[in-house]
């Protein structure tokens, strides 16, 4: 039917065909060449290389740059229908998302150039740290500090959890000024290059089926030059908000990406698997958890779409609520899809040849980061609800 | 001067879906999603790098089609086309090859070429047909079938791949040629081309615009008549063997069962 209705709600032509090329391009790759990588211990670089060559990584930064003038409803689109293929990029969550959008959003003239247009075409990579030891859920405690020396920043502090940092050319990294070390939370966001001198990374051993590893971070003296700190420092808070919508609604299609493999591939096992006359997709106890599953994941893609529009369109304060719910709900869904999956393949379910074991693990990740499930709902409560706050 | 490329591009059922025929024995196009036949994609695929390759050109993506065929068009030119050039008619249903030559011979004309780019054959009729009877209509020199193709000095040039040799072709412009799937990997739209696609033209055509009379084409126009149609019997299962031992003289017997050997 060719009835187009192009609103929020109902995507428009641009967006489904870009769905549909996005797909093609994942299709190509597969998730045999993913496991592969993850097998041999190598990153994704092709599947990166070629999309950034289509434009599609840099969709969300302004054209001045290189990029595709689009938004986070483009991005979202691009990492859901990469993973939906098995494929998923999750640098895109933190590199053109985050750090693109923070540096577009607030960097100096300078920094947009020197940065930006390697963001959008996707030649450079930039990841981001915010969790500290002692900081996950509660960032307010951050000690991460940046000391004036003459022109120059002398920046300290621990970092974890922090992904793909051996892959990025450099980290935004979530600091403070020293004179707020008391007061409220002041932040500021430096840009360090990878190979800056006192600048230390080492992974973590996750127990994750990806390319990207997590990294602990071990930031000593490390010597920034005036043009390393992001905007002015005054902007910090603004900076940081700014670029945790676009992390959160990028985390959603994370999640749906994942959610919608691992149902595509539950489905198509159940059609053909046949226990007893007909295949075990015809029994309702196996049919009707795969259809709530993907009802779960039509829902919470609805929501996120709304949280890429509402943040797309300008309304930050209207995208946080939306976002938030957004991954919520994605994350359930995708750790949900992935359960019921790994359960309709029985014992397939857990072999190695199927795939589907690792994602047990990999799709809690939805749940924890970049805020945890708990830590929603305690904004939900108290923003949205107005509840009183127990913390 | 400007070289003005035409690309026929196909709108065809999704291959991959349940196709069946309609009651009147013509393909059932409503049942099923449709999209850019796949064979037509290296042909805008060599007309674009043509299009590279040369100082100045222009591509225009022609399709006869329905509606929806609009899709296949978009696809085309998102992936770098020009603009398009859609013939609609409601007259056109069940036009054999020779009628859809007829029109996209008129499509081509109204629209003026140098070069003609088809595709192999479409993925859903398959008759290979369509680009020498349009070279026949057009008057032109017709080359075919190239995996490798260029135009240079007001000439096209192409090597087409037989099982014992290959030809070494080249024709005076204007020409049609068609191109196979061994003709170079057809590009993904950019994110670029997907959003500029939009704003490109899309000239709308019927039958009276091109002057052609409704009983030239559709079923009644048609010089080929379907009398029956059936499906295909569904696929059954096949026969694994598996190997204890007899395993090779198991798949000989089948084999020669099968009068294979
Ligand atoms: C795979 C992966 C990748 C990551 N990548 C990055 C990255 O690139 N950059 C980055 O900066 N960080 C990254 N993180 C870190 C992530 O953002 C944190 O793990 C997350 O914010 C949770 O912090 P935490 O681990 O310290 O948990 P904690 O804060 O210690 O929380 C532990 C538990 O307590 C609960 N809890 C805490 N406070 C409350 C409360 N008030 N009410 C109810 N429950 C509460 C939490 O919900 C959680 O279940 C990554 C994490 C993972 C797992
Ligand atoms: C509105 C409409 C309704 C039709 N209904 C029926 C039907 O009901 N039943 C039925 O059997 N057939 C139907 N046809 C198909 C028609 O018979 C075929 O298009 C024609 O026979 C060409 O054969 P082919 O597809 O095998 O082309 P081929 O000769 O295999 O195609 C070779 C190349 O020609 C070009 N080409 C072919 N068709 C078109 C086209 N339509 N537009 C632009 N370029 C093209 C492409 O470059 C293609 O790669 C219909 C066509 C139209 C337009």
């Amino acid at each position: 039917m060719s009835v187009t209705l192009d609103n929020a709600l109902l995507e428009s032509e641009e967006h489904r065909t870009l769905r549909s090329c996005v797909a093609a391009l994942g299709r190509r790759y597969g998730r045999e060449y993913f496991t592969a990588a993850v097998r041999a211990g190598r990153q994704t670089d092709e599947l990166w290389r070629e999309a950034a060559k289509l434009g599609y990584l840099g969709v969300n930064l302004p054209e001045q740059y290189g990029g595709g003038g689009g938004g986070m409803t483009e991005l979202s689109i691009v990492l859901e229908e990469l993973g939906a293929t098995g494929c998923p990029l999750l640098l895109l969550v933190v590199s053109p998302a985050i750090c693109g959008t923070v540096i577009a959003r607030f960097g100096t003239e300078a920094q947009r150039a020197h940065w930006l247009p390697g963001l959008a075409d996707g030649s450079v990579r930039m990841a981001f740290g915010i969790t500290e030891p002692d900081a996950g859920s509660n960032s307010h405690r951050i000690t991460t500090t940046a000391r004036r020396d003459g022109d120059d920043w002398l920046l300290s502090g621990r970092k974890v959890f922090i992904s793909g940092v051996d892959i990025a050319d450099a980290t935004l990294i979530v600091g403070r000024t020293e004179d707020a070390r008391t007061g409220k939370l002041k932040p500021c966001l430096f840009i360090v290059p990878r190979e800056t001198a006192g600048f230390e990374f080492r992974p973590i051993p996750m127990e994750l089926a990806a390319p990207e590893k997590q990294f602990q971070l071990f930031l000593d003296d490390v010597r920034l030059p005036a043009d390393a700190l992001v905007g002015d420092e005054d902007a910090g808070l603004l900076q940081l908000f700014a670029g945790l919508n676009p992390e959160r609604i990028m985390t959603a299609a994370f999640s749906l990406g994942m959610g919608r493999y691992a149902l595509d591939t539950a489905v198509e096992y159940a059609r053909t698997r046949q226990v007893w006359q007909a295949p075990i997709g015809a029994h309702q106890a196996i049919a009707h958890p795969l259809a709530q599953v993907r009802i779960e994941l039509e829902l919470a893609q609805l929501m996120m779409r709304k949280a890429a529009f509402l943040y797309d369109n300008g309304d930050d304060m209207g995208a946080g609520e939306a976002a938030n719910m957004a991954k919520y709900a994605a994350a359930e869904a995708g750790a949900h899809a992935v359960d019921q999956a790994v359960h309709t393949l029985g014992g397939n379910g857990l072999t190695t040849e199927y795939g589907l074991a690792s994602l047990l693990t990999a799709s809690r990740v939805g749940r924890i980061a970049p805020v945890s499930r708990e830590m929603i709902l305690n904004f939900v409560s108290h923003h949205t609800l107005g509840l009183p706050k127990s913390y | 001067m400007s070289l003005r490329i035409v690309v026929a591009v196909k709108y065809v059922p999704d291959a991959t879906g349940d196709r069946h025929f309609a009651e009147d024995l013509t393909t059932d196009r409503d049942a099923v999603d449709g999209l850019l036949s796949e064979l037509d994609e290296y042909a805008v695929e060599q007309a674009l790098q043509i299009a590279e390759e040369a100082d100045d050109a222009e591509i225009t993506v022609l399709t006869v089609g329905p509606e929806d065929a609009k899709d296949a068009l978009r696809k085309a030119l998102s992936m770098g086309a020009d603009q398009a050039v859609h013939v609609e008619d409601d007259a056109l249903h069940g036009t054999d090859a020779l009628g859809t030559s007829l029109v996209l011979a008129k499509a081509i004309e109204h629209t003026g070429y140098d070069l003609v780019v088809c595709g192999m054959a479409s993925t859903d009729g398959t008759m290979g047909v369509l680009p020498a009877m349009l070279a026949e209509r057009l008057g032109v020199p017709q080359v075919t079938l190239l995996s490798e193709v260029k135009v240079e000095d007001g000439k096209v040039t192409g090597r087409r791949d037989g099982d014992a040799a290959s030809e070494q072709l080249e024709a005076q412009l204007p020409a049609v040629v068609s191109v196979t799937d061994q003709s170079g990997e057809a590009r993904y739209p950019s994110f670029k081309g997907i959003m500029a696609a939009k704003k490109k033209k899309v000239e709308s055509l019927d039958l009276s615009d091109l002057g052609i009379e409704e009983d030239e084409v559709g079923l009644a126009g048609a010089w080929t008549k379907v009398d029956s149609a059936a499906e295909r019997p569904a696929r059954t299962a096949g026969t694994i063997v598996t190997d204890e031992g007899e395993g090779g003289k198991q798949l000989a017997a089948f084999l020669a069962e099968q009068k294979f050997i």
